[in-house]
């Protein structure tokens, strides 16, 4: 998909997205960007490759927009309309049927991008904050919603029922994670702090499991590696951490004192390889075996906010 | 204009002007429909009958009063004006098709005429409207499925452990290991065209400091316009060092970049473009990466472009000279518009820039106007080509330049050295020319014999004298960095303010130097 530009089964895709309205597809090995598109009018707030690995979502003010990452197309081919405000997390389902997102309107929607508009099924789950942080349950029926006054709606697609947590108050949720396995759910908030609960053990309802002070300052994202043993922490000071998910001990701070805010970050399939995008205008790629930066990716004119990568041959 | 006042002619335009021009499939209905200048035409000549008829058969009292009582139907006829008449010029070709002649003009079959501000504004606007007739516009909307079919969507999977599997990044990153451009990673990101609505420059850049087999082809940099010099030259090895990853390059300060003809050669007559200005100040598209080592092994003659001798302290005003003359270069065509307004937006910018800091520049530039005219001796070393390096006063005030030896030594007659007096009016030029470690040289030069050239030339009163160069010497001077920089600011703020026909002499063959860009030699080369 990312062919363009290296011939040779370059399919890894690397996309990022920031504050200089657009977006770049990078040739991850060689950190050379293979093209860049237009995001116009907005910041991209997050990204999300979807499950075919044919299309990047983008979030940003007023808009969710697809792009064709086969072609060499700068502008979006699917433009998602009709929303008020700034659309802060997307994802997909994982047969691609439908496609998720939170937003500060205060809602989290299910969208159909494919069928016709009278088969076309939506569905809007409204709180009581702006949402910050949307995560589906890797059984896909159920969404997590991480709102600013702190509570995360567990939102039951199928029931519509919801139950909340509330795992610190007056503490925005930043971002939630469930692991692969869908055994574990983290969240961060703006406090720095890092909460994690057990999921899908014999009690119905999540049980807290841990509680890290990850950051001293804002937290903007978290992700569990593929494998589930990792789970990395990104923050307003500089630097990401990547949390050993067997005793929750740091197993490595990934730090560049110029980068500023870390906003997002993912890791390779294998679980060794982590791309943090940061302030700076960089992306960065760090071993988290050795905690060495094995490559930068340069080019944008202002700050990385969202990267989404896509660690398979498609 | 008269035309316009033809109602049946306007009709007619505006109906031809539609269908050739409509793009929205409607001009059918139009062409189907009624041709109203038609229509009027008939309705016009309906109406002249019914009047013509309508006198005759009425003996109207005007007939006596006339005493022309064998009136013509003819002349009744030309006589009676309707609401329906077309022009009247024009009635001769009434009968068949009036007002062929549209006056529209097809632009596909090769008409041009200039396009207006809103027809450009129309046209952007079409290719908006293009652009988005491609993307895919989903609005939200609510959804009209049944329970049963939500539950179909929304059924829950199981959740299996993921299988490992192998990453194709972590081949892919062995099998990459060496990146010989990450060097000049950080100049990624001046890529002119990784860009989307950024203004953009083009060079051709020649590799001159590569051995003869690697310069046959220029290597062709797009970089954003606000990219400085030193920007361009990062960019220029990033970009080289990933086409040819097995050739190795020097760290991006051991280059600079100058002014080269179409086929490559270095113009050698120029110092090299001044690293910290923006590319998009020059007009040259090729340039030739040199090393500066080799460089400044080269004998170098005092020129730049005239405003960079200007450092700083007029930065505003000398713009508006560059506006006039320096940026005439013909194959100026890359820079995307015109010097002037480029000139006015950098003096714009200069203003507006960042509050306070353009409050103290200005504050700088003003006080060093006002400053610059007194009186000021300083104490530097004049360089000598054979001697050592003697210390002289140098004395710049409003109307002069001395130069004093500061004699140590009086028994040593080979360091003494003349005492100079140059009139401000004489000499032309003042610049830094290199800095090394802590010392700094900057070179004055001069016209030793401009008042006589000049004061014939006015007496002459033609400019018969101006193809003639008039001799140019200088002095070069050393001293620490700040006073070197002190005095050339200095020198240029009165020579500025003078503006004596000597400088604009030495100017123009400059500028007329770097336009040719051959086979112009001042004697002070030598």
């Amino acid at each position: 998909m990312s062919g363009d530009g290296s011939g040779s089964g370059s399919a890894v895709a690397l996309v990022t997205g920031g504050y200089d309205h657009t977006i770049k597809l990078w040739q991850a090995h060689s950190g050379v960007c293979l093209r860049t598109m237009q995001h116009p009018d907005s910041q991209v707030n997050g990204l999300e490759i979807s499950p075919t690995g044919q299309m990047v979502a983008a979030c940003g003010y007023q808009h969710i927009r697809m792009y064709d990452l086969a072609s060499a197309n700068p502008d979006p081919v699917v433009n998602f309309e009709g929303i008020t405000k700034n659309v802060s997390r997307v994802g997909f389902q994982k047969n691609d049927q439908w496609m998720y997102t939170g937003g500060e309107d205060w809602t989290a929607r299910i969208w159909d991008p494919r069928a016709a508009p009278q088969f076309r099924c939506t569905k809007i789950f409204q709180v009581q904050a702006p949402v910050n942080a949307v995560m589906l349950h890797p059984d896909q029926s159920q969404i997590m919603v991480g709102d600013q006054s702190g509570i995360i709606h567990m939102w039951d697609l199928s029931t519509d029922q919801n139950e909340q947590l509330i795992p610190e108050a007056e503490a925005s949720i930043q971002d939630i994670a469930i692991d692969p396995e869908g055994k574990m759910m983290a969240a961060v908030n703006n406090k720095g702090n890092c909460y994690v609960w057990s999921l899908g053990g014999s009690a119905p309802h999540p049980v807290p499991l841990k509680h890290i002070v990850a950051h001293s300052k804002y937290a903007l994202r978290c992700k569990f590696s593929l494998d589930s043993t990792m789970l990395v922490t990104t923050s307003g000071d500089c630097s990401a951490k990547v949390w050993r998910t067997s005793d929750w001990t740091l197993l490595r701070e990934l730090r560049n004192d110029t980068q500023r805010w870390v906003w997002d970050a993912a890791f390779s399939i294998d679980s060794r390889y982590l791309f943090t995008g940061s302030s700076d205008s960089y992306a960065r790629l760090w071993d988290v075996e050795k905690g060495t930066l094995e490559r930068e990716y340069c080019g944008h004119q202002k700050a990385i906010t969202a990267l989404a990568f896509r660690d398979q041959a498609v | 204009m008269a035309t316009y006042d033809n109602k049946i002619w306007l009709l007619k335009n505006i109906r031809d002007a539609f269908i050739a021009t409509d793009d929205t499939g409607l001009c059918e209905i139009v062409m189907a429909g009624e041709d109203f200048s038609k229509v009027f035409q008939n309705k016009a000549i309906e109406e002249k009958k019914r009047i013509r008829e309508g006198r005759l058969m009425q003996p109207g009292p005007s007939k006596g009063k006339d005493g022309m009582g064998d009136i013509s139907e003819e002349e009744i006829g030309r006589e009676i004006v309707t609401q329906f008449d077309p022009y009247p010029d024009m009635d001769d070709s009434e009968d068949d098709d009036p007002l062929c002649g549209s006056y529209v003009r097809y632009e596909d079959l090769g008409g041009y005429r200039p396009r207006s501000n809103t027809a450009q504004w129309l046209d952007k606007k079409e290719q908006a409207l293009k652009k988005a007739a491609k993307i895919k516009v989903i609005k939200w909307e609510d959804s009209s499925l049944t329970a049963d079919q939500l539950n179909e969507m929304f059924g829950k999977f199981e959740v299996k452990k993921p299988e490992k599997q192998k990453s194709l990044l972590a081949e892919q990153l062995q099998n990459c290991p060496n990146l010989p451009y990450r060097q000049y990673l950080e100049y990624a990101k001046f890529d002119g065209t990784a860009q989307l609505g950024l203004p953009t420059k083009s060079f051709k850049i020649f590799m001159t400091m590569l051995p003869e087999k690697h310069q046959t082809y220029p290597l062709v940099v797009c970089v954003i316009a606000s990219a400085k010099i030193k920007d361009l030259i990062g960019f220029t090895c990033y970009k080289y060092s990933i086409e040819h990853p097995d050739i190795s390059l020097e760290s991006v300060h051991d280059y600079g970049l100058c002014i080269a003809e179409d086929d490559g050669e270095v113009d050698w007559a120029f110092p090299c473009l001044d690293a910290n200005e923006p590319c998009s100040k020059f007009g040259f598209t090729c340039l030739g990466l040199v090393e500066l080592k080799s460089k400044s092994a080269m004998a170098q003659p005092p020129s730049s472009i005239p405003e960079d001798g200007m450092s700083g302290a007029f930065h505003v005003f000398s713009k508006v000279t560059d506006s006039g003359q320096s940026h005439q270069n013909p194959s100026r065509h890359n820079t995307g518009g015109s010097s002037t307004s480029e000139a006015v937006l950098s003096a714009l910018k200069a203003l507006n820039e960042g509050g306070g800091d353009a409050d103290t520049g200005r504050m700088q530039s003003h006080i060093l106007a006002t400053e610059a005219p007194q009186y000021k001796a300083y104490k530097v070393y004049l360089q000598r080509k054979v001697r050592s390096n003697t210390c002289v006063q140098l004395g710049v005030s409003l109307y002069r330049i001395e130069i004093e030896p500061l004699v140590t030594n009086k028994h040593a007659f080979w360091s003494r050295s003349k005492y100079f007096l140059h009139s401000i009016d004489s000499v032309a030029w003042c610049q830094i020319l290199e800095t090394r470690g802590n010392r700094t040289t900057f070179r004055i030069v001069y016209s030793p014999n401009a008042n006589a050239v000049y004061n014939e030339r006015n007496n002459a009163g033609n400019s018969t004298m101006y193809h003639q160069n008039p001799t140019f010497k200088l002095h070069d001077f050393e001293c620490d960095h700040d006073m070197a920089k002190e005095i050339v600011e200095k020198v240029n703020t009165i020579l500025d303010l003078r503006n004596s026909p000597c400088r604009r002499e030495y100017k123009t063959a400059k500028e007329k130097k770097l336009q040719t860009r051959r086979s112009f030699h001042t004697k002070h080369l030598s």
